[in-house]
């Protein structure tokens, strides 16, 4: 409670600098039948920032995006939205993810969902395009843009995947190991893109791969025993940070 | 080889004593209170090992009496030829077939896949000691059953004890094909994807087996017993040829892809029935809505799912047509079939229930639905706010129910029409409620199932069914409208009763997919 209560002073502070965004999770608990997966989560991410989740296998990750997507029933504690520190629920037009596996509705050509996906979304988007500028923002080909996705590889579904949940530009944005289906030229893209869309989000991205974390993220956040805790890079070279986050993670 | 086999045993025990578990744990009450450690323990597992090893004894057994009794000895009284020979004619022929449909050696099973693959078990020890287990089974399976019934029949006892001899010795002969075959081709087929040419060796045999007798041809027992003989030499010759082959390694590679091993197995094949839903997909380049929102959505989904939804109906139609066709055609010939009609309609009302259960095409909707569409689109938090979900809840409700009123029209102004020509009714209201009823019936069914699909959401992201809730519910669906066939009730106060049911229901559960489905509708975990 202190950490908490420390870091919202903190933020506070940061707030009349003109952070205007966070969101605030507090003791969220989670288990399966015994097994308490998230024991304690406290934490709060600002907007403007990307935070790197690293956790070992099986220690939570999904588990906590599917809670803050509601896909999961919470055990005990909360999670809210603090916008100009009015709180308030966390509604599904805040919400974004992005599963490891793309998901996209295989009916459709590419044109048709993102047609689909702006009609119902068409009060939320901020200047809205045409949906050829976003194809052609996500580099996906005019071949393309008319075949069924049930055609898409892997990755091109990813990409559609992606572009969607963008286009709404919700305020938080979860991304579940989402650059590792791509090819390296595509990854690049991604990422640059994530980095140009940050400043309007809230993004927490989950991946196995450090060097991914450290060059992407401006935040590393480790999902540990059921608690999260963030790693401080303070004066550390890179070298150092990366035993200081494995030497965090192999904890027991 | 015979340890090999031992640890065969012990592994295909081993998850069948777990699947015994895991349905336990099925259940919505019992998953409650037991934990996961279930499978640790030790009293339950001598439970489920006692089960698994009745199953195993009562398998021997109950397909072989049921074969027997039910193609074989069920048939003879429809011949005049001599029974002993029709018995001996029909066992033959079926055996021929038989064995080329199932050589238990090359039946992708998952026990072969995770022992071979999986877990790198010798191909040949395997293979070898699992096929002559197999055959033992058969024989031991075969022989109560040939003597039992060949003694009905009068078969002579050498005879019933020969005759499961027989049929492994044919097994031998057509396995030891299939391995030549295969060393000469290189290529293996999946035997549950049998070719045409074996379809057609199949259907020869059949029709030999049942159309000969009814000619008053059938083999007699000298012939029986020269096909016995060379079938017997050949039998050795073969088995020994089997049991020296090399390559069974190469060959179950071929033989035990996933897919071909998923595909079996139908009750997990999850990744079966998704492959199967999208090849449902088709594309009209030509078709576009001028719809938008949710409307374009599911006016794409319609479009693109016309093979399980418009084209479907319409050959349901079709069909319906011509049975109504047929039945006035016959009114015109046969006085009796005539009465007997006029009858049924006012009597068996209830049977229609069970009808019309089968030919709606809800449950396969909803599956392609969540397939194709919702498996996907759930995970988009957008798409499961209220008014999205209600917003396309709507479209598919009017959808399903216009689709299946096409047939339920045709069957109830079908019903009505054959009331009238086939004598008519005293109570002229009897039209209307046949006509009605078969209409509620149909829109009771489309909102039964979709209620139930976005009140119980079953599946979870990599479409497996979570709820069993939801499969009690199916069963009870499908069990209730079996026992339907049984009643007889009048079909003026059954279909009265049928309909106002049908109204209160319909309400009720639209009332609480509205209440509840934006809670309720979402992606197991």
């Amino acid at each position: 409670m202190l950490f908490y209560d420390n870091m919202t002073k903190y933020l506070q502070k940061l707030n009349l600098k003109g952070i205007i965004m966070k969101l605030v999770v507090k003791n969220l608990k989670k288990k399966f039948d015994k097994k308490e997966v998230l024991k304690d989560i406290n934490f709060v991410f600002e907007k403007g920032k990307i935070y790197g989740l690293l956790g070992r296998n099986g220690a939570g990750k999904t588990t906590f995006f599917n809670c803050l997507n509601e896909d999961l029933e919470i055990d005990a504690g909360e999670f809210h939205i603090e916008d100009n520190n009015n709180k308030r629920k966390m509604e599904a037009e805040d919400i974004g993810y992005v599963l490891s596996t793309p998901n996209v509705p295989e009916f459709l050509t590419a044109r048709e969902f993102l047609k689909f996906f702006i009609d119902i979304n068409k009060k939320r988007i901020k200047n809205l395009k045409t949906i050829d500028e976003y194809f052609d923002f996500m580099k996906i080909q005019k071949e393309d843009r008319d075949r069924l996705l049930k055609d898409y590889s892997h990755g091109m579904k990813n990409k559609m995947q992606m572009l969607v949940n963008i286009i709404a530009s919700p305020n938080v944005l979860l991304l579940d190991e989402p650059l590792t289906s791509f090819d390296v030229v595509v990854a690049e893209e991604m990422k640059q893109m994530l980095r140009e869309i940050k400043k309007d989000h809230i993004i927490i991205f989950s991946t196995h791969i450090m060097e991914l974390a450290l060059d992407l993220c401006d935040e590393i956040v480790i999902l540990n025993k059921g608690v999260l805790e963030e790693i401080d890079k303070n004066n550390l070279n890179n070298e150092q940070f990366k035993n200081k986050i494995i030497e965090a993670l192999k904890e027991e | 080889m015979i340890e090999t086999f031992i640890t065969s045993f012990k592994l295909k025990n081993t998850y069948r004593v777990n699947s015994i578990i895991y349905s336990i744990k099925q259940f919505p009450i019992i998953k409650k209170i037991l934990p996961d450690s279930l499978y640790k323990n030790r009293g339950l597992k001598i439970f489920a090992n006692i089960i698994s090893i009745l199953w195993e004894i009562i398998n021997i057994f109950i397909g072989k009496l049921l074969y027997i009794a039910i193609m074989i000895f069920a048939v003879l009284s429809l011949y005049k030829t001599n029974q002993a020979d029709t018995f001996l004619h029909i066992f033959m022929f079926l055996t021929f077939a038989g064995a080329v449909l199932n050589t238990y050696m090359l039946n992708p099973t998952k026990d072969k896949y995770y022992a071979i693959v999986l877990m790198n078990i010798n191909a040949r020890e395997y293979g070898l000691s699992n096929y002559y287990y197999q055959l033992l089974k058969l024989v031991v399976g075969f022989l109560p059953f040939t003597i039992l019934f060949g003694m009905i029949a009068g078969v002579p006892l050498w005879i019933q004890i020969i005759l499961p001899f027989f049929v492994l010795t044919i097994k031998l002969i057509v396995m030891n094909y299939c391995l030549y075959d295969f060393n000469k081709t290189k290529k293996v087929a999946n035997e549950n994807l049998p070719t045409k040419f074996v379809w057609s060796f199949v259907a020869i045999c059949l029709l030999l087996a049942y159309g000969l007798p009814a000619i008053q041809i059938t083999i007699n027992q000298t012939i029986f017993l020269y096909v016995c003989i060379i079938s017997i030499i050949l039998g050795i010759y073969c088995f020994t040829k089997i049991h020296n082959f090399k390559d069974y390694k190469k060959m179950y590679k071929q033989i035990l892809t996933a897919s071909n091993v998923y595909m079996t197995e139908n009750n997990s094949g999850t990744q079966a029935i998704k492959d199967m839903s999208l090849k449902q997909i088709e594309l009209d380049k030509n078709y576009t809505s001028n719809k938008s929102g949710f409307a374009f959505f599911h006016d794409l989904f319609v479009k693109r799912h016309s093979k399980i939804l418009t084209k479907a109906v319409k050959k349901q139609s079709v069909i319906i047509l011509v049975i109504i066709v047929a039945m006035i055609i016959g009114f015109q010939f046969n006085e009796e079939f005539k009465n007997q009609t006029n009858d049924i309609l006012m009597r068996y009302l209830p049977y229609f229930v069970f009808i019309m259960y089968c030919i709606n095409r809800s449950s396969s909707v909803t599956q392609a639905m969540f397939m194709n569409c919702d498996h996907s689109m759930l995970t988009y938090r957008i798409y499961r706010t209220p008014k999205v979900i209600l917003g396309i809840f709507k479209e598919r409700l009017k959808t399903l129910i216009t689709i299946n009123l096409l047939p339920a029209t045709l069957i109830g102004l079908g019903l009505a029409s054959l009331l009238y020509l086939s004598g008519g009714t005293d109570n002229p209201i009897n039209y209307l409620v046949l006509f009605v009823s078969i209409i509620a019936m149909s829109i009771f069914f489309s909102v039964h199932y979709l209620v139930m699909y976005y009140l119980l959401q079953p599946y979870n992201v990599s479409t497996e069914i979570k709820s069993s809730t939801y499969k009690i519910v199916q069963a009870i669906t499908y069990f209730v409208c079996w026992y339907m066939i049984q009643i007889q009730l009048p079909t003026l106060s059954f279909g009265i009763a049928t309909i106002i049911f049908c109204i209160a229901y319909s309400l009720i559960s639209l009332f609480l997919a509205y209440k509840y489905a934006p809670k309720t509708f979402k992606l197991r975990v």
